[in-house]
């Protein structure tokens, strides 16, 4: 190759006019009101999101119960979380109920959303929509107190009505199998409304002519359902899985209220132990470690959905 | 499609608005108005009393506030009801208070907390007690020692104590009636409490439990312990005190006495304990008690009134809630706790622990006096929703109402049984109350889970007494 010739292939200097154009006053003037109207939603994240976040992975890394100053501890924490066998306990619990809790949510929400999204008046699917989202209005530690009434073995309605029909009394609550079954009842029966809504959102996105595109093709029923509406709600899905396993990793009010996670350990959930780590036994570092482990689970179950969604969720 | 960008005049409109905004907002600023600061309290030099909210409404509060200021219209006093469903939740408030740098100068300390509080946070009251010992001398001769002594730690005094419950036995006249049994002698003994259950159970339909306790420390299993002449920890007596009991009270009630109670070595695999679990297992068996549940028997009142329920412990706060409930002097009255290879009984009590942290240190000390008074308690406890830690408030006339009969049991139990102590709580109290009731619910399972459980519950107390607070 020549001189010539590579100073024929040498990128010749700008010019001043194709020189990128310095923004307008309008422009930014556009993007100062952005900053302005984005500024309280960044504001709030930082402050309440990813300081607090910070502030424990730090923590983690202490000795600190409250009333002293804090030591420096390195991994001991960690080194401490990894050895106790009801931490152990607890993240088992709390996948355990993840898994039957958002199955159960998400079935729910699903069945009665496609119950409620057919031939029905319109104020009659209002009110549904409404009943059913109703419970996640209340306090869930509200909603537990009286669950627990209800539930109670000697006492509840609950086994009141099975006696009714012959059933035995059931140790809702005091057995290891009862209490973590009527941990995840509860948790439904509040949680279930959101995905409810999510679904009939998403069905009411599905174009009609599809549905009536399989209907002239043969499909009926359970079939259309299985191969038209499934995939078609399959982004929704998506959201209300992502939203639900979040939700249920985190699960506090239910089992503290209605169990204190007995009998036993049996349904003593992650981020109770959190608690009873950090404010009934002084161990903020402990509790912080324990926390940065939950943050890290949550974020790998969430990246894994979002990783497996590529084969299973199909955008229009 | 959209302009995005602004025109010269629309951001002139904005900055107009922008510039009206600020202009409201400075004129408001400008006005009087409530702020953080304005809460009765805060940053006004006012002495802060955290109490255990349930335990204190607002008349409670406002019948504290304004006898003290009676007395001392200098200093300024809040009532800090904190809301919380036991003592254990209560505490965590407190620390959390502790932690954001509003700490109370005085909280409402039960025993659960005593040592806690004073081995990290409290102030000894020794040299106010020594002091002002002419005024309190009346106070002393009329609370029993072992409340005082319940309340100090390694040979101080950390509070007064101002109310206290013994576990003793309520028993329901209508079951009792429905059994054809009669109201059980003050000598009972756990045999005769068996047989009565089964009585009870024979006379009653499905829908009826004889015995019904809650699992928590006070009133749990712990009664069962001490009646069985053992214990969840080793106790013993710090040395230290006699400046108190020599300057209070005659030789006869200093004898023994010591400077607080120490509960070291767990001792959760004694046979006495396994024999005490395995007994609340067969009577579970049987379907003569409930299973111990979490929580604080909030439904206990309900269905010990309407006959569900024959027994059930409970102190002498629970005259007040029956009487509530609807339940006539008549329809229940209280007896000992049984006897088994003792009859010593548990109680727990309450009273107001200074802070360190105090820079009022001396008005929380009059604070202290003035709610140990006799006229502020008979003003506080109108409604029998506790025991009064004066013997001379335990009076016919104040049960007259509401009941029992046997109203003497409340204060009898540490007059007739002398060795009558506090239930076990060392400064790791959260730690040991959490194994205690998460391998009592595993024990009670079936008679042959106890032994297994108690051991993991050994090991685990070992592990929760190694650890500092």
């Amino acid at each position: 190759m020549t001189n010539t010739q590579i100073q024929a292939v040498r990128p010749r200097p700008a010019t001043p006019a194709e020189v990128a154009p310095r923004p307008s006053a309008r422009d930014r003037g556009s993007r100062l009101l952005a900053a302005l109207f984005l500024a309280p939603t960044i504001v709030g994240i930082v402050v309440f999101t990813v300081v607090p976040i910070a502030g424990s992975i730090v923590l983690s890394l202490f000795h600190w119960n409250v009333i002293d100053d804090p030591s420096f501890a390195g991994a001991a924490n960690y080194r401490e979380v990894f050895g106790d066998s009801t931490v152990l306990v607890s993240f088992r619990n709390t996948l355990v109920f993840m898994v039957f809790a958002v199955a159960l949510q998400l079935l729910i929400a699903l069945v009665l959303a496609l119950a409620v999204n057919g031939r029905m008046p319109v104020w009659l699917r209002s009110v549904f929509r409404s009943a059913f989202f109703f419970p996640l209005v209340l306090s869930a530690a509200s909603i537990s107190v009286v669950m627990k009434y209800l539930f109670n073995q000697d006492f509840g309605v609950v086994n009141w009505l099975l006696g009714l029909v012959g059933i035995a009394p059931v140790p809702w609550l005091t057995s290891e199998n009862g209490a973590m079954t009527a941990v995840v009842l509860v948790y439904v029966w509040q949680q279930f409304g959101f995905s409810f809504l999510l679904f009939v959102g998403g069905l009411n996105n599905i174009p009609k002519e599809i549905h009536e595109a399989a209907s002239l093709d043969g499909a009926t029923g359970l079939r259309k359902h299985l191969t038209v509406t499934l995939p078609l709600l399959s982004p929704t899905l998506l959201v209300a899985s992502v939203v639900g396993i979040i939700n249920a990793l985190q699960v506090f009010e239910q089992p503290y209220v209605l169990t204190n996670g007995g009998p036993g350990d049996s349904t003593r959930t992650v981020v109770m132990f959190i608690y009873e780590s950090a404010f009934e036994q002084l161990r903020f570092g402990e509790a912080s470690a324990v926390g940065v482990l939950l943050f890290v689970l949550i974020m790998a179950v969430t990246a894994l959905q979002f990783r497996l969604s590529r084969r299973f969720v199909h955008y229009q | 499609m959209t302009d995005s960008h602004l025109t010269r005049r629309t951001l002139l409109r904005y900055g107009a608005y922008g510039a009206g905004a600020a202009a409201l907002a400075g004129t408001a600023a400008s006005w009087d108005r409530l702020t953080g600061a304005d809460i009765p309290g805060r940053d006004d030099d006012s002495l802060v009393v955290a109490t255990l909210g349930p335990a204190y409404g607002p008349e409670a509060i406002r019948t504290l506030t304004d006898g003290f200021k009676e007395l001392h219209p200098d200093i300024k006093l809040r009532i800090n009801a904190v809301q919380a469903v036991d003592w254990s939740d209560f505490f965590a408030k407190i620390l959390t208070q502790i932690a954001a740098g509003t700490a109370p100068d005085l909280v409402y300390v039960a025993t659960e907390g005593v040592q806690l509080f004073a081995q990290r946070l409290g102030v000894a009251l020794d040299k106010w007690v020594k002091r002002d010992a002419a005024e309190l001398r009346e106070y002393f001769a009329d609370v029993h020692p072992s409340l005082v002594e319940s309340m100090m730690y390694e040979g101080s005094l950390y509070q007064l104590p101002v109310e206290f419950n013994a576990a003793d036995m309520y028993l329901n006249h209508q079951v009792l009636g429905r059994a054809g049994a009669s109201f059980p002698a003050a000598d009972w003994t756990r045999d005769d409490f068996t047989a009565l259950l089964r009585d009870m159970k024979k006379s009653s339909g499905s829908q009826f439990t004889p015995y019904f306790w809650t699992n928590r420390l006070w009133g749990g299993v712990v009664p069962w312990l001490f009646a069985n002449g053992t214990n969840l920890l080793s106790e013993s007596k710090a040395p230290g005190g006699a400046w108190l009991w020599d300057d209070f009270y005659p030789a006869a009630e200093r004898r023994g006495r010591g400077g607080g109670f120490r509960w070291t070595t767990p001792q959760a695999t004694d046979a006495r304990v396994e024999e005490a679990y395995d007994y609340l297992a067969s009577l579970i068996q049987e379907d003569l008690c409930t299973r111990p549940e979490g929580g604080n028997g909030q439904n206990l009142v309900g269905v010990f009134s309407t006959g569900r329920v024959g027994v059930t412990p409970a102190g002498g706060f629970w005259a007040g809630g029956l009487h509530l409930a609807g339940m006539k002097a008549t329809d229940y009255d209280v007896q000992y706790f049984p006897r088994w290879r003792t009859q010593r009984m548990q109680f727990g009590a309450a009273g107001y622990a200074l802070l360190r942290t105090s820079k009022r240190q001396e008005e929380a000390w009059e604070f202290i006096k003035y709610a140990a008074r006799k006229d502020t308690l008979m003003r506080l406890f109108k409604t029998n929703q506790t025991t009064p830690a004066r013997r001379s408030m335990l009076t016919a006339d104040r049960y007259r109402e509401t009941g029992p009969n046997h109203w003497q049991v409340f204060y009898d139990t540490l007059d007739k049984f002398p060795d009558t102590g506090p239930i076990p709580a060392p400064p790791q109290v959260a730690e040991v109350e959490q194994v205690l009731l998460k391998h009592t619910g595993t024990a009670l399972a079936s008679r042959r889970a106890v032994a297994p459980a108690l051991r993991r519950m050994q090991s685990d107390l070992e592990k929760a007494m190694e650890r500092d607070v």
